[in-house]
């Protein structure tokens, strides 16, 4: 087989620019953000640091031969079940979850690396040749594969995470193939747990829902009987876990549901976000003038709230941009994943698509108040370098998959 | 099925079009948000930013001439209640704590609700130590109910002070609208005496931290670390022309009466001690003012809040003929040796009655002996005209223009005033008891003062005033206000005269021979003002020492009786105290306490 070797054959351009791009515009917010904070002074240059160490990673990925990727998974999964038992142990508290362990001046995040490692594995287990996607026993063992660093991260406690993990988990079974019943099964737990927080009202209607969808797609009373018995039992359990969190972790919640309820309270950093963004107009209030992101009105800007300061001091015309190129990036990453023939590169990428999209989803979406606060970063533009590094990794092993596509078709 | 439904068309559709959904409702959303909404989230970001915090300067303090403190600022706690923190579960228990009665917390709560949760409300000043030490250790349990320290009046040196000194209150809704610029809701403003007049200084500039507030309204940071702040500065701290000794004495004799005292100093106008009794406790105008108290001062029949030194009309009695006499000398109807005979009264239409018959009598003698007939007669010589035009020019019938609070004018007739009432032919025995000071005259004590101090100075004197100015705050030099003078063209044999009389008042075989003293000559004359409220007034004006005066005093006790019994002592005793700064009375303390000490040896 030959490869064309000239430049475009080798870099998917509508990957990288935008990943460029993205971290350059986290650059110039997080040095804005930071400018007037002693207590973030260095993390513009921290960051800057770690946007070269994670070039020198992406071309050490790039360049690795594709099949590293399916060899290392199941070690790399390992080594990352260990890690987080670990930082369970060692672990540093930061703002409530133990998550970091502490390298030198650096902190590192396990559950970041636990990310590709669990991606890789699943992606591993379920293009098995003998895999049977809708047999009982590998659904429950693809789950547990999923499952088992979500119940440690669960234990730091960092929610954020938990959600990530579980919807590329679910989209990655999504996009195996399992049966919209299976998928049905799979999801509703967390459906009615949900809306049992929202109150008996919404619980009940769920319910009667879940049983309406169940009996269409399947007749067998039995099978939609313990799937029902599963799903009322994740609404009490729910109910039980949110009597059983601190009142501050409820009152979130809560604010959520109606954050002008308590506009002072913890309806706070919803608002401040909403005002910063909104008050951004068209153009912004330029760069290092927006008073919502100098006065530091929302708490850790640079982190999980960057879109703000992207959104005020550049207005709308910066936050579409944001939103562009994700969706070209994202958009890329699925049109490249579909085109792989070979299944494990296939999902892998749809793992990193997935992971990728959530943090976006989310992060975006809780920002401008569509969906609650959870602390999650937006991939390459928040300050962090675990997260920096690992998005760029998964972005390499996309890149990476592109340059080698043609030995695979 | 696994290998056909692997990526299939339909799963690559579902995730593509949840990506598209998802970044068209984010670009909707950021368009409603950042486009059609632009304004109003632009609004509520410029409200968030920087808070002034304004800082209140110390307000000035008041010393007497003597520069001791008579009023200063001390810290006071007050306890306020953050409504959003507070769970009314706790209001018996801080009723309790507070002597409040049961429900008072929950109402003033209530009162409250149109402010904001997060606002703190006051609920007591000047709390207890007791109180404050409970809420350090309970504070655990008291979430919403804290503390804060205010500076408040303080009244160090046992001066009373309440209507010369006066007290400050939240501004008025009405005041606020007129002086926006400087003052906020709740801002305690100059209300009387002192404190209003001479506002402006004592209340200094205030200062503006700016920080930057999260949401809660909480200090979060400075802003440009400070850089920007406007310390607030002090206001300037006034000495005041009144003396410590003299002021509290004056108070002290007055307890119990009704009346005023004013002491003035002839040679610049200085008011020495002002007061006026039934007086008040302005502590209570200090903290929270309760309504009891309040309602407590509105009905009290004496009047206290009265300003009676500047305000009260009497009839001067028979210290007017002071004035009487200088007009007579001075347009040369009289001289010092014309003589009038007493023979016990006066007919003029009807008898008008003397105490006494005095026989020939010259002006010294009439006015040592206080003769009614010589006045009667000398009235008649010198026309109601004319001594209108004198008493014009002795301050009388006029606002003196004193520095601080209300003031009354007074009256003294003219012709005209009678010729508007009965017409040309106005009866005549109408002016007899006008020379004698009764009848349809009315004066102020600050204007008997005033009128004693320019006569004792021979005819010039400053505009009364009780500020004599203020400390500079950085070098702490006196630094004085300036007052205008008056002069009046009355020759100074005249005085001399004059005061010859008043010398012998006291010195002689006058009416006032009881408050002789041998270390000052004080020279006066009594004054018995009848009325129809009851016992005559008590009237005394003098001054000390009669050589060199420094001290010009009146004094007006209502309804008492006769002056010389019991206005005149209590000149004595406050001339006595300013002439000796307090040490005089310091000395007969130690007098009471020696002999009550003798009194027990000798129970024993």
């Amino acid at each position: 087989m030959r490869i064309d070797y000239n430049i475009k054959d080798k870099i998917d351009f509508y990957i990288v620019i935008p990943v460029i791009l993205l971290i350059c515009i986290g650059l110039i917010s997080i040095f804005s953000s930071t400018y007037n904070n002693s207590l973030a002074q260095n993390n513009f240059e921290k960051q800057l640091y770690f946007v070269i160490v994670s070039f020198f990673i992406f071309l050490i990925i790039h360049f690795l031969p594709t099949n590293t990727f399916k060899i290392l998974s199941v070690p790399s999964y390992i080594f990352g079940l260990l890690l987080l038992l670990l930082v369970l142990v060692i672990g540093k508290k930061v703002s409530g979850a133990k998550s970091w362990i502490a390298l030198g001046t650096f902190g590192f995040q396990p559950s970041e690396f636990a990310k590709i490692a669990t991606i890789l594995a699943l992606s591993n287990f379920l293009s098995r040749n003998n895999n049977n996607i809708d047999s009982f026993k590998d659904i429950i063992f693809a789950l547990g594969i999923g499952l088992i660093p979500v119940a440690l991260i669960l234990l730091e406690p960092d929610m954020g995470t938990s959600i990530v993990f579980m919807f590329f988990i679910f989209i990655l079974l999504f996009w195996k193939g399992l049966s919209i019943l299976w998928l049905v099964v799979v999801i509703s737990p967390g459906v009615i747990a949900l809306s049992a927080i929202f109150g008996i009202t919404t619980f009940i209607i769920s319910l009667v829902v879940l049983l309406g969808i169940l009996f269409l797609l399947n007749r067998d009373l039995f099978f939609n009987g313990s799937v029902f018995a599963l799903n009322l039992a994740a609404g009490f359990f729910a109910d039980y876990i949110y009597h059983m969190l601190s009142p501050h972790q409820q009152a979130r919640i809560n604010s959520f549901i109606d954050p002008s309820s308590d506009p002072l309270g913890t309806g706070y950093n919803s608002i401040q976000a909403m005002v910063a963004v909104g008050s951004g107009g068209i153009f912004g209030k330029g760069f290092m003038s927006g008073n919502q992101t100098q006065l530091q009105y929302i708490p850790e800007q640079w982190t999980d709230f960057i879109f703000c300061a992207i959104s005020e001091e550049f207005g709308f015309i910066g936050s579409i941009s944001v939103v562009i190129l994700f969706l070209i990036l994202l958009g890329r990453i699925l049109k490249n994943a579909s085109n792989s023939r070979d299944e494990f590169l296939s999902l892998t990428q749809i793992g990193i698509f997935s992971v990728l999209f959530i943090h976006f989803l989310i992060n975006v979406g809780m920002v401008i108040g569509l969906i609650p606060i959870i602390g999650i970063p937006l991939p390459f533009v928040s300050y962090g370098g675990s997260s920096l590094v690992v998005n760029v990794i998964m972005i390499a092993i996309v890149s990476n998959i592109y340059r080698t596509r043609k030995n695979y078709i | 099925m696994n290998k056909i439904s692997f990526a299939s068309v339909n799963r690559k559709a579902i995730l593509f079009g949840a990506l598209t959904i998802v970044a068209l409702i984010f670009s909707v959303r950021l368009f409603q948000m950042q486009i059609i909404n632009q304004k109003m989230y632009d609004e509520k970001s410029a409200g968030n930013s920087i808070k002034a915090i304004e800082q209140i300067p110390f307000r000035g303090v008041f010393y007497d001439r003597n520069l001791n403190l008579l009023v200063d600022n001390i810290p006071a706690y007050t306890l306020q209640i953050t409504p959003a923190d507070y769970d009314t579960n706790l209001n018996k228990i801080l009723d309790a704590v507070l002597d409040f009665d049961e429900g008072t917390i929950s109402n003033i709560l209530k009162k409250n609700r149109i402010y904001s949760k997060y606002v703190p409300i006051r609920i007591k000043r000047g709390i207890d130590f007791k109180v404050v030490s409970w809420l350090e250790e309970n504070s655990n349990y008291l979430s919403g109910v804290d503390y804060i320290v205010e500076m408040q009046r303080g009244y160090p040196f046992g001066v009373m002070g309440s209507h010369l000194f006066g007290y400050s209150k939240e501004i008025s809704p009405k005041q606020y609208q007129q002086e926006k610029d400087y003052y906020r809701p709740g801002d305690y403003v100059g209300h009387t005496g002192i404190e209003k007049a001479y506002e402006l200084e004592l209340r200094g500039k205030k200062g503006f931290k700016y920080v930057l507030v999260d949401s809660k309204r909480k200090e979060i940071g400075r802003y440009k670390n400070g850089s920007v702040d406007r310390e607030s500065i002090k206001g300037r701290d006034l000495v005041l022309s009144i003396d410590g000794y003299a002021q509290k004495t004056a108070e002290e004799e007055m307890k119990g009466k009704r009346g005023a005292v004013v002491a003035i100093e002839p040679a610049t106008g200085e008011i020495l001690a002002l007061v006026s009794s039934p007086e008040f406790d302005l502590n209570q105008f200090s903290y929270v003012t309760t309504k009891e108290f309040l309602d407590k001062i509105y009905n009290d029949p004496n009047n206290p809040l009265f300003n009676r030194a500047t305000m009260s009309l009497k009839p001067p009695g028979s210290t007017f003929k002071i004035l009487a006499a200088i007009a007579a000398l001075d347009m040369g109807v009289i001289n010092a040796n014309t003589t009038i005979y007493c023979g016990g009264g006066f007919t003029f239409g009807r008898f008008f009655k003397c105490h006494g018959s005095h026989g020939s009598i010259n002006v010294t003698h009439a006015i040592e002996k206080s003769c009614n007939t010589f006045f009667y007669n000398l009235i008649y010589k010198i026309g109601l005209n004319n001594l209108k035009s004198y008493a014009l020019e002795f301050g009388f019938s006029n606002k003196t223009g004193i520095d601080i609070g209300e003031e009354s004018a007074g009256l003294i007739t003219d012709e005209s005033y009678y010729e508007k009432i009965y017409g040309k032919n106005w009866p005549r025995s109408i002016m007899a008891s006008l020379g004698i000071g009764q009848g349809e005259i009315s004066v102020t004590p600050l204007q008997l003062a005033y009128f004693t101090a320019i006569t004792a100075n021979n005819g010039i004197s400053y505009k009364p005033h009780v500020v004599k100015g203020y400390l500079d705050n950085n070098t702490r030099e006196i630094i004085n206000y300036n007052f205008p003078v008056t002069k009046t063209s009355v020759k100074k044999e005249v005085f001399d005269i004059v005061k010859e009389g008043m010398f012998l008042v006291v010195n002689g075989h006058g009416t006032a021979t009881h408050i002789r003293s041998d270390e000052f000559k004080i020279a006066g004359k009594t004054g018995t003002a009848q009325n129809p409220h009851g016992k005559d007034h008590a009237l005394f004006i003098g001054f000390a020492p009669y050589e060199n005066p420094k001290i010009a005093i009146a004094v007006v006790v209502e309804n008492v009786g006769y002056g010389g019994t019991h206005a005149a002592p209590i000149a004595k005793r406050v001339i006595e105290s300013y002439l000796t700064k307090g040490k005089s009375r310091n000395q007969q303390n130690q007098m009471i306490t020696q002999v009550i000490q003798n009194g027990e040896e000798i129970a024993h």
